[in-house]
């Protein structure tokens, strides 16, 4: 197995699965990744409303009934909500805590909806590590909602699905995503993930003499490290920031993209191999052969 | 040699016109089903979904085509359950099925109008849609479900792709090539008496003896 690069459509780098052998000379592209610093969040959502602003979205305007309670902007994701701040508040060891999340796609190495996708095209992962979907190619299948670790993708009424792309218009033309321009207080970071990492390691390593014992970078191994990834002051909880303990692809994903994949190919292959060789073998199942022969 | 030739000739009805009906409604959404099926199963027969009047078409139409399958199955359910109930005889024909793939049918249990076979392809077919039908509405709509349930129906919906696609395929090559003078029982409803004699020699004897 091994990775060639190809332009993609905006001039980056597709990450291409190939039998062969790479050819000699092919461009790398650095790995890169959001760092989501929140002990230095304030909560204060411009991140999401540079979000709407630059993808041009709409978010519906929320009843009173079905506005969520709190700060939250917008009890979930949706169509035309590419990313939201979750807010939650439990009582730690330090008091009273609150736990502000950015929650939006994470970009994973190891992208379950991709792995889901059975239209070829129709969900991309750059070299870069940037996943993005493209519309022209998705059947409206809905399997990426089964793949994905994390309950990113929302469709719409026309049946295709949305979610943040990493600002990939952006970052293409070498700017830094919308939400991290935007951020007041230098809690979002963009960069190579490399780089992202060893920042986070200072700021974990800070935090931890600060007294947050359990202080931690969220990039789970399970989906080969994700493209957004977190400083937790309180890493031994992450689900209290809205994020899975154990990220990782469903087994039964697996199952059914893996093993029964190839019993499906045995078994449909097979009866029809059994059909043929009945035919050359024995022939078709004729009347009249005994009569026949009797005569 | 005059008797055969007679047989040959002397043909007896087979399928109602309802039942044909009801067969090649079911035959026909199947096939799509199965085409534009394997085209969402797996990327390598995404092309299937292009054939049959391209991909966001072809997926938007598999679950209504279900529907219209699902009918026909529950209408031949009505019609055929009853004739399918298996025998003590017919497991018997089960087990020395292999004398039936050499050709040798006589070494087996005479069959009635439907052999032990056909009644498994049945109760396959019937069992394996009730599947389908049930894991396909969570498929066709998963906001409405947990994910787990979601997950768990696109693997129910496989394993009854693979078990049926498989009985479809024997099916299909039995009703033509395999067993040649089926298939006019399915189209003009008639066979010959002769293919009905060597095939179904009990449900033979039910007609000669019914007239």
């Amino acid at each position: 197995m091994s990775f060639t690069t190809t332009e993609g459509t905006v001039g980056m780098g597709l990450k291409r699965v190939s039998a062969s052998k790479p050819p000699a000379e092919v461009k790398i592209y650095d790995k890169l990744a959001i760092l989501v610093d929140v002990s230095s969040c304030i909560g204060c959502k411009a991140c999401e409303a540079a979000c709407a602003q630059w993808h041009d979205l709409k978010p519906p305007l929320l009843s009173e009934e079905q506005a969520p309670v709190g700060y939250q902007s917008y009890p979930d994701l949706m169509p035309s909500i590419f990313m939201m701040m979750k807010f939650n508040e439990a009582e730690t060891e330090k008091g009273i805590t609150w736990f502000i999340t950015k929650y939006q796609c994470m970009h994973c190495g190891d992208p379950g909806c991709l792995k889901a996708c059975p239209s070829p095209g129709a969900i991309i992962q750059y070299q870069n590590g940037i996943v993005d979907f493209d519309h022209s190619k998705c059947i409206g299948c809905k399997y990426c909602l089964s793949g994905c670790p994390f309950n990113i993708p929302r469709y719409d009424a026309n049946n295709k699905p949305w979610k943040c792309n990493f600002c990939v218009d952006r970052v293409s033309a070498g700017l830094e995503p919308a939400c991290v321009k935007t951020c007041p207080t230098n809690c979002l970071h963009f960069g190579t993930k490399e780089e992202m990492l060893y920042k986070a390691q200072k700021i974990v390593a800070q935090l931890k003499q600060r007294g947050f014992e359990n202080a931690s970078i969220y990039d789970p191994p399970g989906v080969g490290g994700t493209g957004y990834i977190y400083v937790l002051p309180h890493g031994d909880k992450p689900e209290m920031y809205g994020l899975p303990k154990e990220a990782s692809i469903s087994p039964l994903v697996s199952l059914w993209k893996g093993p029964l994949k190839l019993i499906g190919s045995i078994v449909l292959w097979g009866s029809l191999l059994g059909a043929f060789l009945q035919l050359i073998l024995f022939g078709p199942i004729k009347v009249g052969k005994k009569e026949k022969k009797e005569e | 040699m005059e008797d055969v030739k007679k047989l040959e000739e002397l043909e007896v009805e087979r399928f109602s016109a309802f039942e044909r009906v009801i067969h090649w409604l079911v035959a026909v959404s199947f096939l799509y089903l199965f085409l534009s099926g394997l085209g969402i199963y797996s990327p390598k027969f995404s092309w299937l979904l292009t054939v049959l009047g391209g991909k966001e078409f072809s997926s938007w139409l598999h679950p209504i085509a279900g529907i219209v399958y699902f009918v026909g199955v529950i209408l031949m359910f009505l019609k055929w359950a009853k004739d399918f109930v298996l025998s003590a005889e017919d497991i018997a024909w089960l087990k020395g099925v292999k004398h039936y793939i050499m050709g040798k049918e006589e070494k087996l249990p005479e069959a009635g109008k439907y052999n032990a076979g056909q009644k498994l392809f049945g109760w396959i077919v019937f069992l394996g849609s009730a599947v389908f039908l049930i894991s396909g509405i969570v498929m066709w709509f998963p906001e409405s479900f947990s994910l787990g349930l979601v997950r768990l129906a696109i693997i129910l919906h496989e394993i009854a792709f693979i078990v049926v696609g498989a009985g479809f395929i024997v099916h299909v090559y039995m009703g033509t090539i395999g067993v040649p003078g089926s298939l006019s029982g399915m189209i003009t409803g008639k066979v010959s008496a002769l293919w009905a004699m060597a095939h179904h020699p009990k449900w033979f004897k039910q007609i000669i003896g019914g007239k």
